[in-house]
């Protein structure tokens, strides 16, 4: 069997490099146990500049239930409002909460509290997220000081609000993050190595003498592609246990569905890899492609940034990238233990990409010229 | 010699790359057997016409067959009976000189126990069992070009395709990579190479000489010196080759 020569030489290859195993091993390490803190988009640590205007023991019993709820680092507590909004302007206070002199006398009479609150939103997200946690804070701290006032309220109408969450019910940003790193870890390595090889074989002119040889294309770029698949599989189980052993997180859904959506992600990778190569005439050019795709792909998945609240147009591209069907599928399924039959369009869209691309990558490699 | 088959047979062959025309419709005959010597200065069109010949690359008009085989149509069935050495080094280097012999032995089709057999020939006569186990990259230039030619022959094939076998080989390493090359063609290989070394040309049975992407001479080395009233195959080189219009 030609095809089991050829694997043999791609896996001792693999070994010999360098890099590449190296790589194998780092990757998902880094993924599981950096990452999920790195990109966390919990607001937390917002600067607070504090005016207090009334100097009362109610006034800082407020200052006190806001630094304590933990999303607020007191810079000072002052009563000067120019010097409170120069802080602003150099970026040391991320929001200033204005308390006025007869805020005690208000709170007793159960009247509307004279609270001033002031954000900065360059960071839009940071700002109306600090300016929310304020407004809790202060509506929090006016429900517990004020059982009288609430009473009087009962007169009318009331609603009772609860709200339960579903699948991830502490709000853990790390949990929503772990499947799509992992999807994030798999897309790269399978993408940049096979891209790597062929090319690598080109500039060494080995390439020629595989040609000169009545190999079939199909087997050669075959054992191109399985040798990632391997390594897919292996950092995908290490993803897995290292989150299960260091977060205790577990797959809700069933793991054999996770492999089995990595496996059509890697036909989609791994094609757009080998039929990058075979349009590039060296590692830089090819290299460039991949990381320009990479960047698209990752930004308009919806990992990072939900695509229902893209543009149309901006949703319309990504039922184009693979990425968005395959990281939507292995969160569904890591959290929420979706069934193929709840993903069965992501595994069609991943299927109808990857087919493509592997046909695409075949035919254009041409061992005649 | 004259009795034996044309096993190359090249008619009109012409390759175009856009405006450029490499090889411009050239024709001629390779007896089975011989040392036929493929000469002509850099840009000649030489690579390209041998590409063509191994099946690496389709001719943009014109053909020929090689062991009978179209050039046009059947370069699959081409490449099962050749032999192909290029000038760039292509052995993998990060494989060891072993693994090399096996895994082209494995692309031929050879069996495991044939592999075996040939390998542990080819390291005997090539003298280099002791290095069976390095890495072919850690090599000197020489051996590997020795272990290339003898793993572009390992499926036997009926000719083998020499492209500037010996660029930046030492004058020793040289001279014993023609006693290879000697060996083949006595076992019966057709052997079809190209050089910019005169005195290897004298090797050959045939030569030709490429200018401009035409063949400008083709006879036996004697017979060439003797037209041109030269006294060795560098003097006959010069006088076709400067009549080069193009660079």
């Amino acid at each position: 069997m030609v095809l089991l020569y050829l694997l043999e030489k791609e896996f001792k290859q693999f070994f010999r490099d360098p890099g590449l195993p190296k790589m194998a091993i780092a990757f998902p390490i880094l993924m599981m146990l950096v990452f999920p803190y790195a990109v966390s988009m919990e607001i937390r640590n917002i600067n607070l500049v504090v005016v207090d205007n009334n100097r009362s023991v109610a006034s800082s019993d407020l200052i006190q239930t806001c630094t304590s709820s933990g999303y607020f680092n007191l810079i000072n507590i002052c009563d000067d409002p120019t010097w409170a909004m120069q802080q602003m302007d150099k970026n040391r206070a991320d929001a200033i909460l204005t308390i006025e002199s007869d805020f005690d006398r208000c709170l007793e009479r159960g009247e509307e509290l004279p609270v001033g609150i002031k954000v900065n939103t360059i960071n839009g997200t940071k700002g109306s997220i600090g300016a929310g946690y304020l407004t809790s804070c202060v509506r929090r701290y006016y429900a517990e000081k004020s059982p009288r006032i609430q009473q009087n309220y009962t007169a009318g109408p009331q609603l009772d609000i609860s709200s339960k969450y579903y699948f991830n019910p502490y709000l853990d940003y790390k949990q929503f993050m772990v499947p799509a790193l992992i999807a994030i870890a798999i897309t790269m390595l399978t993408g940049f190595f096979p891209a790597l090889n062929i090319v690598s074989e080109k500039e060494r002119g080995t390439i020629e003498q595989i040609n000169v040889t009545p190999v079939n294309r199909g087997v050669f770029i075959l054992c191109k592609l399985i040798p990632y698949w391997a390594v897919a599989f292996f950092v995908l189980t290490a993803c897995l246990l290292i989150a299960r052993l260091v977060f205790d997180y577990s797959c809700v859904g069933s793991l054999g569905l996770m492999y089995l959506f990595t496996a059509c992600n890697i036909l989609v990778t791994s094609g757009m890899g080998l039929l990058i190569s075979n349009y590039s005439d060296n590692a830089q050019q090819s290299m460039f492609i991949t990381w320009f795709f990479m960047m698209v792909f990752m930004l308009v998945s919806g990992i990072f940034t939900p695509i229902a609240s893209m543009p149309g147009w901006a949703q319309a591209i990504t039922y184009l990238n693979p990425m968005r069907y395959y990281a939507d599928a292995m969160r569904a399924i890591y959290m929420k233990g979706s069934t193929l039959a709840d993903l069965w369009a992501d595994a069609a869209g991943l299927l109808a990409i990857g087919t493509t691309m592997v046909v695409w990558a075949i035919l254009s490699y041409k061992k005649t010229t | 010699m004259n009795e034996k088959k044309d096993i190359i047979v090249v008619n009109e062959l012409t390759k175009k790359f856009g405006n450029f025309t490499a090889v411009d419709h050239i024709s001629f005959e390779v007896r089975q057997g011989e040392i036929f010597g493929f000469l002509g200065a850099n840009g000649a069109g030489k690579t390209t016409a041998m590409k063509i010949l191994c099946g690496l690359s389709l001719p943009t008009s014109g053909g020929g067959t090689v062991n009978g085989y179209d050039l046009s149509r059947d370069q699959e069935k081409i490449k099962r009976n050749i032999g192909y050495m290029s000038q760039k080094f292509s052995l993998y280097s990060d494989l060891k000189v072993w693994e090399n012999i096996r895994l082209f032995g494995g692309i031929y089709r050879l069996s495991g126990k044939s592999i075996k057999e040939k390998s542990d020939a080819m390291l005997r006569y090539l003298n280099m069992t002791d290095l069976k186990d390095e890495l072919v990259g850690d090599l000197p230039l020489g051996w590997k070009q020795k272990l290339a030619f003898s793993i572009a022959m390992i499926h036997n094939p009926s000719i083998v395709f020499l492209d500037e076998p010996t660029g930046g080989v030492d004058p020793e390493t040289r001279r014993l990579f023609w006693d290879l090359i000697y060996e083949a063609a006595e076992s019966g290989t057709t052997i079809f190479v190209t050089t910019h070394y005169m005195d290897e040309a004298e090797y050959c049975d045939r030569v030709s000489i490429m200018v401009d992407g035409v063949i400008a001479d083709l006879d036996a080395p004697a017979a060439l010196k003797q037209r041109y009233q030269a006294a060795d195959m560098d003097t006959v080189f010069r006088q076709l080759a400067y009549q080069a219009k193009r660079e």
